[in-house]
């Protein structure tokens, strides 16, 4: 406690200054509360599809699992996401966020995104975590990458190609679809001031 | 330790390296939050349908620029070229097939003409085209009210927005050159949301009178629910409103306790007398008694299977027997070959009409029979309870032969029907094999020769050349001139001077 009350004194600015830098670390707070609101960011520790298509470039991966079985049962994360315990989760859901986040922010995202290989355990470990019941006579039970790449054993979707985002997926495999994207951030008050109407939108 | 404050004081560079650093920071971080909000405007852009639809554009050409995909397969229901072992598609003369009908709608429009409908791509030309909508040269004339158009045109939820029930107290030639697109996108969908939504307010009223809220269908009965909006049993009530007759139940013998109940008669037969009801298509009635209604598979589900192409996957509006298409429409649940599907569906359809052909012959008898006991001078009161035996006899017959795809919807429905309407028509026969014997005949009553569709419209007296005449006329004078307006009217919506939905 005394070492922080050390560091604000030492931090606080001459009296004649305390005015513009109230000001000052008021913009910079307000600016990263900004990037928050505009971000979504609170939506991602939320298990929301609706979340994963903040960044556009997910909306065929949104569709197809909206058109397919899965959505009745098993949300995006329900499979992307390890599900073994509450750490491992929000670890690994950090990580995977950040990834995505640095490469959506650079334009780094490939036309046809694929899955990489620690996606492909997790995905594995759900696809046995919900199915074991019926497929405990398959061999691609207790299948692994590992296991794959040795030539070992199959993953569920070596045979399954179009569970459940369909066999062609690219950015452009999905055109005309209708998927919940993040609208304006303007708030409608705000929009009703600027005597905008919801037609002209 | 000097505070940083003290520091700045004895050396202000520092306060001003900090305030640049800040201003810096401050920048990137506005940058950083822009590369969001831009990101998040494209997302405005991509993947959003251009539908900036009035929400009673008629023309599906507009709908089509947004959805592509419906509107392609929408517009393969041009090619008619699909005949299944016991349906086609193209246009076929079924009074040619079937010379029973004749006689069976004897004093009525149908025993003129009765062509098999094309589908919904031809739904306004096949109307213009057959003989019982007649030659109406004046907007005034006969023999139609608008009320035939309810269920064949994208065009009418426009028109009954406007006129209300007034719109049925028109004649359909008034309402001819309204009424040029062909059932489309608007008659199923919001413009808006393209949910589906039931434009046709008959549907709702029915659902009302029987305490239901039709608001309250779920999606995958919205599915079944929009193809009810016209593949149903019908009739004009008052001023030529359409109403459905579902008070009473939606069962063959409930449309008609319904329709005695309102002494309700299409038109008398003119050989029997007998006061008849023509049925429609109680298509919806029927496939709702059937295996697949009752597991919850719906209209669409068959008629609209989903396809893919590329990852996108939607609903095929090409409307059609499924029979064309058993990969999508059978196999996604049933597991057997395309051969044995086929066998499965054509066998029970020509076990269906086995039975119909002999109900068709009874009723044929029964109506030539009636004329004879008329002509050898039987009474009114003794023909009465024939004469109703015919009507229900005829009733039965008519609720299975209009539905469309019945005898494979619910063969047991159908067997029902028309096994009870043998029935009612074996025993008019024989009450009037009593009748003639009171005049002396104990033999088979005497009928004409009408086995053939000419020898039945000879013995009526059709003359068929004439109507053919008139109509042709019709179609090169009068069609020509509603398709002129209507180019008219749809150069004043895309100039922006009118819309849709100004009125």
């Amino acid at each position: 406690m005394a070492r922080a009350r050390n560091v604000i004194r030492w931090l606080l600015p001459p009296d004649h200054w305390r005015l513009p830098v109230i000001i000052l670390a008021g913009f910079l707070v307000g600016i990263a509360i900004y990037a928050f609101y505009v971000s979504n960011a609170g939506s991602y520790l939320s298990d929301s599809p609706q979340t994963c298509v903040n960044c556009h470039v997910m909306a065929p991966h949104y569709t197809t699992w909206f058109h397919s079985s899965h959505r009745e049962h098993a949300t995006c994360n329900d499979c992307h996401v390890p599900q073994d315990n509450f750490v491992n989760h929000y670890v690994n859901k950090a990580q995977d966020g950040l990834r995505h986040a640095w490469i959506f922010t650079m334009r780094d995202e490939p036309f046809v995104i694929r899955i990489h290989e620690p996606g492909m355990d997790v995905v594995q470990q759900n696809c046995l975590r919900c199915h074991e019941h019926t497929n405990h006579r398959v061999s691609a039970f207790e299948g692994t990458v590992a296991k794959a790449r040795a030539g070992e054993q199959k993953l569920c979707w070596d045979c399954h190609r179009e569970v459940p985002h369909g066999a062609v997926t690219s950015s452009a495999s999905t055109p005309y679809t209708n998927v919940p994207l993040p609208e304006s951030p303007v708030p409608e008050w705000l929009r009703s001031m600027m005597g905008e109407s919801d037609a002209s939108r | 330790m000097k505070t940083l404050g003290k520091r700045i004081e004895e050396q202000p560079w520092i306060g001003w390296v900090i305030f640049l650093i800040t201003i810096i920071v401050v920048f990137l971080a506005g940058l950083f939050t822009y590369t969001i909000v831009e990101r998040r405007t494209e997302a405005q852009f991509v993947f959003q349908p251009a539908t900036d639809l009035d929400p009673y554009e008629p023309r599906l050409e507009e709908w089509g620029k947004a959805f592509p995909r419906q509107f392609n397969t929408y517009n393969r229901m041009a090619d008619t070229t699909y005949v299944s072992p016991t349906l086609g598609a193209p246009k076929a003369d079924l009074l040619d097939e079937n010379p029973n009908m004749v006689i069976l709608f004897a004093g009525y429009a149908f025993s003129r003409d009765y062509n098999l409908a094309r589908g919904h791509y031809y739904s306004v030309d096949d109307v213009r085209q057959t003989l019982r909508t007649g030659a109406p040269m004046e907007p005034e004339d006969g023999p139609m009210p608008a009320t035939c158009w309810t269920c064949k045109s994208a065009d009418v939820p426009r028109l009954i927005a406007e006129y209300g029930d007034d719109f049925y107290a028109h004649t359909l030639a008034e309402m001819g050159h309204e009424v040029v697109n062909p059932i489309g996108c608007v008659n199923c969908h919001e413009a808006e949301t393209m949910q589906l939504r039931i434009s046709q307010p008959a549907l709702v009223e029915a659902f009302e009178r029987r305490g239901k809220d039709i608001t309250d269908a779920t999606h995958q009965e919205m599915r079944s629910l929009t193809c009810a909006q016209c593949h149903v049993e019908y009739y004009f009530g008052q001023d030529n409103k359409l109403i459905f007759p579902w008070d009473k139940g939606l069962e063959v013998a409930e449309v008609e306790e319904y329709k005695d109940a309102i002494e309700f008669a299409d038109w008398i037969h003119p050989l029997s007398r007998a006061p008849m009801i023509k049925a429609q298509h109680p298509d919806y009635e029927i496939f709702m008694k059937g295996i697949h209604a009752q597991r919850g598979v719906s209209c669409a589900d068959c008629h609209m299977p989903f396809r893919t192409e590329g990852g996108v996957k939607y609903t095929d509006h090409r409307v059609q027997n499924p029979l064309n298409n058993i990969s999508n429409a059978c196999q996604t649940c049933h597991r057997q070959s395309e051969a044995e599907l086929t066998r499965n569906v054509v066998s029970r359809q020509q076990d269906v009409y086995e039975v119909r052909e002999r109900l068709e012959r009874a009723l044929v008898k029964a109506h030539l029979e009636a004329e004879f006991a008329w002509n050898e001078g039987a009474s009114e009161e003794e023909m009465e309870p024939v004469l109703q035996k015919i009507r229900t006899g005829q009733w039965h017959w008519d609720y299975g032969a209009a539905s469309h795809g019945g005898a494979f919807h619910a063969p047991q429905e159908m067997m029902k029907i028309y096994g009870n309407g043998l029935d009612y028509a074996q025993e008019a026969r024989l009450e009037l094999s009593r009748i003639a014997a009171r005049f002396g005949h104990t033999d088979e009553i005497p009928i004409p020769d009408v086995s053939t569709k000419e020898k039945a419209q000879a013995y009526l007296g059709i003359d068929l050349e004439q109507l053919q005449r008139e109509k042709d006329e019709f179609l090169q004078t009068v069609v020509p001139e509603w398709l002129r307006r209507a180019d008219e009217r749809h150069r004043a919506w895309d100039a922006g001077d009118e819309a849709p939905s100004q009125f």
